[in-house]
């Protein structure tokens, strides 16, 4: 059985029928890559696939660890082990970097205190030391405002953030190398490979396909609301039909 | 003291020290409460009786109802300010409040803390009921159905509920009982406690002050406080982390009424009378106003708004020929200061006690 299995998703805005039925499947310990260009529908996938509205998932099902999360509300897809690296990093800019770190230790809390409710142990999710090993540059900013940092080291506190949340099966990053310079990309999908390599599954969006193929086992490409493509990265890297998907 | 220290402070970086002491102190939750009991302690005395302060024109009854109006406007900035929430019916909270504190003194007993207490637990009651229903709404259709339950409320106590509230004459006839059965709030302090602060009744308001600046500081440095900032910024980034914004969105609608209905109840004590006007849309605004005149979402902002306000309202009121306008002087006080100042006069002062201090440290 799948870690996350789409079947048939139909999501709306208002009259709009964006995505189309969208099927596809994330094993556990994969790193899957979901591509396509601007207005695909890849962002509303994962806005599908959390909770958040709009959009409106009108038909079809969505599977997580073997439970329907179709209706859940986003903090509970949340707290049932999927963390959101949302796109433009959508960080709370007027809060501190250890206070952005900080939200989430409190929904940890919360979830712990569950979790020890119905006899289970503990799970933790990183410690602040265990983050700042990870990103140094967010221990030299941790009193700064995140709206200051530049957009590499946001995309970095971005990503610590949801690794604070405790149990994170699966992490989904929406276009985490947009607009980031070269360098500072390849920082952002290390820390990415780093976190998979300790056994976290990952969902990977992105427009920048070279990066993501170097990184990810298998891939989605997505265009019109409908998946046109699947296969292994290598698969991918030398369909040369793909290029009417991917370029703009 | 050793030599060294001595050294230390003969040093020239002797004033950035001390700044960095203060930035230290300023910030921890005692420092909040001190300053809040300092203020109380000297504020009757400064506005309505000392030698210069006074030549202003304020007299201590005025001096009581803008401590009660502060806690008025503490409660609700803790929904404007920290959690991003405006409402414009919070005068519901405020007359809930009275009416029910009146009430349980004209039919039970008149014990202003009984009175304080069902003034409070009935508006907890009110903000869970009206916060169900409005706060599924979003920015400004939350404005709009907040002012429409106010309305509803003022309505209510007008006609329907006459024969409980009195209808347009309110309830009058309110006598209050010693506080715990032992002393009259009217009756005057003794000596230098008289001086500064003529009666028990001010100590019970002085009393609730702080400890609503305290409740409310403690909310500001709590986890909760770190949530209603977060979901001042956006709702929808709180969910990606997991955590269930209503739920942290209702206990702020929840403690802003509590606190507000607190400080209703104990309008009734101070002006024993309950009225019409404590629910109209027009209360709901002046705290509004008082609110962002003050400074949004500053723990201190809304007494100063409060202050400003209520001297217009009391005291300019009176000066001869100008007095009528008084509305109309406020309006444009508060049109220059939030024009020019976002952060109203708490950002003000903030920003001039800044400046002051980096040409200070410029020049040692």
């Amino acid at each position: 059985m799948s870690l996350l299995e789409l079947e048939d998703v139909h999501s709306y805005y208002g009259h709009s029928h964006i995505l189309r039925g969208v099927s596809m499947e994330v094993e556990e310990g994969e790193i899957v890559s979901l591509l396509g260009r601007n207005g695909a529908g890849k962002t509303t996938t994962l806005r599908s696939i959390a909770g958040a509205e709009p959009p409106e998932v009108r038909s079809g099902h969505i599977q997580f660890n073997g439970t329907d999360i179709t209706d859940l509300e986003t903090e509970d897809v949340i707290m049932s082990g999927i963390a959101i690296v949302p796109e433009e990093r959508r960080l709370f800019s007027n809060l501190t970097v250890e206070e952005n770190l900080e939200l989430s230790r409190i929904s940890q809390n919360t979830w712990n205190t569950i979790r020890r409710k119905i006899g289970l142990s503990d799970p933790s999710g990183k410690s602040l030391d265990e983050l700042y090993e990870l990103f140094p540059v967010l221990e030299e900013r941790k009193e700064q405002q995140a709206g200051t940092l530049s957009g590499g080291e946001q995309q970095m506190l971005s990503i610590a953030r949801t690794l604070r949340l405790p149990n994170v099966e699966l992490l989904m990053l929406d276009e985490p190398s947009e607009g980031l310079a070269p360098q500072i990309v390849e920082t952002v999908m290390n820390a990415i490979e780093t976190i998979a390599a300790e056994g976290t599954t990952v969902l990977l969006i992105e427009q920048n396909v070279q990066a993501a193929l170097e990184l990810a086992d298998r891939g989605y490409v997505l265009d019109m609301g409908s998946i046109v493509y699947e296969g292994t990265a290598e698969e991918l890297r030398n369909e040369d039909d793909l290029d009417q998907y991917l370029t703009v | 003291m050793s030599e060294e220290t001595a050294q230390q402070l003969t040093d020239t970086d002797a004033a950035i020290l001390s700044w960095e002491t203060w930035d230290r102190v300023k910030h921890t939750e005692r420092f909040a409460i001190v300053a809040a009991v300092v203020f109380v302690a000297l504020w009757s005395w400064l506005f309505a009786r000392a030698p210069i302060t006074s030549e202003l024109g304020g007299y201590h009854s005025l001096a009581t109802t803008i401590l009660i109006w502060s806690v008025f406007a503490i409660g609700f900035n803790l929904l404007l300010g920290q959690t991003g929430l405006l409402s414009f019916g919070h005068a519901m909270f405020w007359g809930g409040g009275g009416y029910a504190a009146a009430l349980v003194s004209l039919h039970v007993y008149g014990d202003p803390v009984l009175m304080l207490v069902v003034g409070t637990t009935f508006t907890l009651l009110l903000a869970a009921l009206t916060g169900v229903i409005a706060l599924r709404l979003h920015a400004v259709y939350f404005a709009i159905i907040t002012l429409a339950m106010g309305q509803l409320l003022y309505y209510l106590a007008t006609s329907p509920l006459r024969p409980i509230t009195g209808g347009r004459n309110g309830l009058t006839g309110i006598q209050l009982e010693p506080i715990f059965g032992l002393v009259y709030l009217g009756m005057p302090l003794p000596g230098i406690f008289g001086t500064l602060w003529v009666n028990y009744e001010y100590l019970l308001v002085a009393t609730v002050f702080v400890l609503v600046i305290a409740f409310v500081n403690r909310i500001r440095k709590s986890p909760y406080g770190l949530i209603f900032r977060a979901i001042r910024e956006n709702e929808q980034r709180v969910s990606f982390v997991g955590l269930n914004v209503w739920r942290y969105k209702f206990a702020a609608f929840l403690m802003s009424g509590g606190i507000v209905g607190l400080g209703g109840s104990l309008m009734t004590i101070e002006s024993q009378f309950a009225g019409l006007g404590s629910l109209y849309w027009i209360t709901s605004g002046e705290v509004v106003i008082m609110t962002v005149l003050g400074g949004v979402g500053t723990l201190f902002g809304p007494v100063l708004g409060a202050v400003i306000f209520l001297y217009f309202e009391g005291v300019v009121d009176g000066f001869p020929i100008v007095g009528r306008y008084w509305l109309l002087m406020l309006a444009t006080v508060f049109t220059a200061i939030v024009w020019k100042y976002p952060d109203g006069l708490w950002g003000m002062l903030k920003l001039i006690a800044s400046r002051i201090r980096s040409s200070v440290e410029d020049n040692p």
